[in-house]
């Protein structure tokens, strides 16, 4: 009994415990998992606090220290250059325009290809969507892309990093039958009252998905903020490259040594460490308050797709 | 009965101009997707052509076509005559399959762990923590990579300190592999195992009570009940996988590779891209490369959707 007692918290579970036998003790399996999982989510933490420790440690540190296991010789060289660094800044602002333009401009036409999928018949819904399915599974491949991208004179242009992305087909199929599973008689009666599809469209259906919105939107948001891609293939002009862009670069650049930000004799793993932080703190930071929504999204995702 | 039906034949070809007009609203709404999907996949797909052309992009597609017909020549090309494509083809079948079957089982372990861990505030925290790098780009990855296996990093140095001698991870033919199966776990296994955990606790509790009452162990239940019911839904994530085994994750490989592991770690994206674009080979071969991979990925996942469907599982088409 007093063993129990250890974990009062678990008598009082009504969860997963319960269905497994609330009397059951917290065992020699209980102990494995735990371990295991601690085991697992320190790996997963482990880089982060890696880089962490590289990021604020001063060159001969990283170089000299037989196991560099935490911070030696604390220093905020590497930050201030970043913070200093034009590139990087410029990119930051590049990659605030791919999130604020880029996510906006895909929620639009994502969810109203959604809306008007997810009605009952009308005149060439079949066609469309037979249109949209065949692109699941076939597709012309990088190379007449490169050259389409190219004649529509989107090279070298910021838009190019946003108009391709108009429809995510997988997210635009979620958004339909989230709108397919609410009500009919939402427009029905508003049609009643003399509502038009766009009407209806924006009055009735639009507020009750918001939650859904939001979950497609973060998504979006996370692919615009990582996007990297399209700049690489298509982008020359150095101010046009988003931040992961300019990140990348400097990554690639950590074995051959050339054209740090801060001049050539710059402590590059500290400085790309102190970067990749620059990049990935404003998620870190919004992450665990928003993951409820990105795990919504794929669990909607796999019951109705 | 059969008036009604006639009545509904005739109205498909007579109605026609009404029926646009009741439809003119969502006809304008659905307008952008069509334009969207007409230039941006279906004009690619147009373009396919220039794989049986040697391309001039001055000319551009019809202008390659009637100047530069090859017919099947860059097919014959890189099967034939160029050895480094069927070792890309090898390799890209290797990672591409190697990282499905990996990233099933570690999704799955990792669902099973949460599940079965008795505490709650732990439970939450640790899915926080390991769903997190699903979110984090490659490019980020291999940042952390770049550093943590360097020579000079911290892996090495813990080797050292064991005894051992230094391992260059990133530019050894026989590490590279492993390198990428294992970051692919460490970025996916956690996010990918929520679904798993979504159609855990969709199984029914009361299967797990009459174990209870059969006396059955925590790991007998695990056997017999939480196994068989996530059964159906990793068969479809399988299905659905198999689609892209010829894609094998440009990102993590382009951001990882270097010329040293070439040999091992090119993939066909990776091939197609570095030949058009780095040792400008003509783009026809490029674009025959792609279309290869394209056909092969399509009869994979008609494959598997008949095998899915006639074993009695749910297919996907």
């Amino acid at each position: 009994m007093a063993k129990n007692n250890k974990y009062p918290q678990l008598e009082k579970l009504p969860l997963r415990a319960s269905r497994k036998g609330t009397n059951a003790r917290f065992g020699g399996l209980d102990i494995f998992i735990f371990v295991i999982l601690i085991l697992y989510v320190i790996a997963v933490i482990f880089p982060f606090y890696n880089a962490f420790v590289i990021s604020i440690s001063s060159e001969y540190a990283y170089f000299n220290a037989d196991l560099l296991l935490w911070p030696q010789e604390i220093t905020f060289d590497a930050y201030t250059t970043v913070f200093a660094s034009q590139q990087l800044w410029n990119g930051f602002g590049i990659t605030m325009v791919l999130l604020v333009l880029g996510t906006a401009y895909q929620l639009f036409f994502t969810v109203i290809t959604g809306y008007a999928l997810s009605r009952d018949k009308w005149f060439g819904k079949n066609f469309v969507m037979n249109m949209i399915i065949v692109t699941m599974f076939f597709g012309g491949g990088l190379v007449p892309y490169y050259y389409l991208i190219t004649s529509l004179g989107l090279y070298d242009t910021i838009w190019v990093m946003i108009i391709p992305g108009a429809i995510d087909t997988f997210n635009m199929l979620l958004m339909r039958n989230y709108f397919a599973s609410l009500p009919k008689e939402l427009e029905e009666s508003a049609r009643i009252d003399g509502a038009n599809d766009i009407q209806i469209f924006v009055k009735v259906y639009l507020p009750l998905s918001l939650p859904m919105l939001a979950t497609i939107g973060l998504f979006f948001a996370v692919g615009n903020w990582n996007s990297w891609y399209n700049g690489m293939l298509f982008l020359e002009t150095a101010n046009l490259k988003p931040l992961q862009l300019v990140l990348r670069e400097m990554i690639a650049s950590i074995a051959s040594n050339i054209e740090m930000p801060g001049g050539p004799n710059v402590y590059s793993e500290g400085l790309v460490m102190a970067s990749i932080f620059f990049t990935i703190v404003p998620m870190m930071c919004f992450y665990p308050f928003l993951q409820r929504y990105f795990v919504k999204g794929i669990v909607v995702g796999a019951i109705k797709g | 009965m059969e008036t009604t039906l006639i009545a509904k034949k005739q109205s498909k070809w007579h109605g026609l101009g009404k029926r646009i007009k009741q439809a003119r609203f969502l006809l304008l709404m659905i307008l952008p997707a069509v334009a969207f999907y007409f230039i941006f996949s279906y004009i690619p797909m147009y373009g396919v052509l220039m794989a049986f052309t040697k391309y001039y992009p001055r000319l551009g597609i019809l202008g390659s076509l009637q100047q530069h017909w090859v017919g099947l020549d860059n097919f014959s090309i890189i099967f034939n005559n160029d050895p480094e494509f069927l070792n890309v083809l090898r390799n890209t079948v290797l990672i591409g399959l190697g990282k499905i079957i990996i990233a099933s089982v570690s999704a799955i372990t990792v669902a099973l762990l949460i599940n079965e861990l008795r505490m709650r505030r732990f439970k939450k925290t640790a899915q926080i923590i390991v769903t997190f790098p699903h979110f984090l780009s490659w490019v980020v990855l291999a940042g952390f990579i770049n550093v943590l296996f360097s020579s000079t990093g911290i892996v090495d140095d813990i080797i050292v300190a064991l005894g051992g001698t230094r391992i260059n991870f990133l530019a050894d033919k026989n590490f590279f592999l492993t390198m990428i199966f294992a970051s692919d776990v460490w970025k996916e296994a956690g996010w990918s195992s929520i679904i798993y955990l979504a159609t855990m606790a969709g199984i029914s509790p009361e299967l797990y009570e009459a174990a209870d009452i059969d006396g059955a162990t925590r790991l007998q239940k695990i056997w017999h009940i939480t196994l068989p019911g996530i059964k159906a839904t990793a068969i479809l994530l399988l299905i659905l996988s198999v689609g892209g085994i010829l894609s094998a994750g440009f990102d993590q490989i382009f951001n990882l590779y270097n010329p040293l592991v070439y040999e091992v770690a090119d993939i066909l994206d990776t091939y197609i891209y570095r030949q058009t674009f780095t040792n400008l080979v003509n783009p026809g071969i490029g674009t025959a490369i792609g279309l290869f991979k394209s056909i092969v990925s399509f009869i994979l996942v008609l494959l598997v959707d008949r095998i899915a469907k006639l074993s009695g599982e749910r297919g996907i088409i």
